[in-house]
């Protein structure tokens, strides 16, 4: 049987403390083991991060929404909010960033990647893009995403539990 | 144990514990800020040269770290670089028993060096 979790985010960095507990108390109460429990709980705090960072809020009424699902044979987290469809970097970056994730045969070479070009960049360069590569190496998730009819950006990371 | 300072920002707390031979830095709590690189490259940076003026080693502690997002990696990875490099001893302590720091943390094995300058230590 599927067990579900849906959270609403205000796109504030002080919702982080509640997502991260909220989400840490969800997975353990399905049964997940405490390995488990980090791994997963990483994954919805990545995707909730990067949703806060580079999603679109006009509206003060605009939540994130998080919706996980743990089944038998897998983990799902998906990450929906408002996106800018045209003119944004922001849905290219992140669509760049899947196409790269994928062309890795193993996602720890993704990740070393990443990590290298890291230290590579100058010490002011705050932006890590270390979180995708984190989900899919620490996280063993797909990634997948889509925009909908609203401009409404969904990013899913799918774990195999079996 | 030498002189013990705590540097606190939200849930994540740093103490710096200069001894006569190596500066310990212990994290501990989570790291969740938006920017942890603009409350640990300062001190990261401010340690490494201190120690390196003073012939210590560096000790990065991260075994009683409960969480820490991505974007915490980066000042960490920036200064493994610099020692790397240049001057300094660091080693990066982590806890090989907690799954998600020895995925994490293993990988920074790149930055090690083969003089042991630089050192990546999963323990317990």
């Amino acid at each position: 049987m599927d067990t579900e979790l849906d959270l609403r985010v205000k796109a504030d960095w002080a919702e982080m403390g509640r997502v991260n507990e909220e989400a840490g108390g969800f997975l353990a109460a399905c049964g997940l083991g405490a390995e488990a429990v980090q791994m997963y709980t990483m994954v919805v705090c990545e995707l909730v991060e990067n949703a806060i960072k580079y999603g679109v809020f006009v509206d003060e009424e605009d939540r994130i929404e998080v919706h996980v699902t743990v089944s038998p044979v897998s983990v799902s987290v998906q990450v929906t909010h408002h996106c800018q469809v045209t003119g944004g970097p922001a849905l290219g970056d992140l669509d760049r960033t899947v196409q790269w994730l994928r062309s890795y045969q193993a996602p720890f070479e993704a990740y070393v990647a990443r990590m290298k070009a890291i230290s590579r960049e100058p010490l002011d360069a705050d932006k890590s893009g270390l979180g995708l590569a984190r989900i899919t190496y620490e996280g063993r998730a797909l990634l997948d995403f889509y925009v909908d009819e609203n401009s409404r950006l969904s990013v899913s990371a799918v774990s195999s539990l079996v | 144990m030498g002189t013990v300072q705590t540097y606190d920002n939200n849930q994540l707390h740093v103490e710096v514990d200069a001894a006569e031979r190596a500066v310990t830095l212990r994290f501990l709590g989570k790291s969740m800020l938006r920017e942890p690189g603009e409350f640990l490259l300062p001190l990261l940076l401010k340690t490494l040269s201190e120690a390196i003026d003073g012939k210590k080693r560096i000790v990065l502690d991260f075994r009683e770290l409960a969480y820490m997002n991505s974007s915490t990696l980066t000042p960490v990875i920036k200064i493994l670089e610099r020692a790397r490099v240049g001057k300094g001893e660091i080693t990066l302590v982590y806890r090989k028993a907690l799954k998600w720091q020895d995925i994490s943390f293993s990988a920074l094995v790149i930055f090690q060096t083969p003089d042991g300058r630089i050192l990546i230590q999963g323990e317990g």
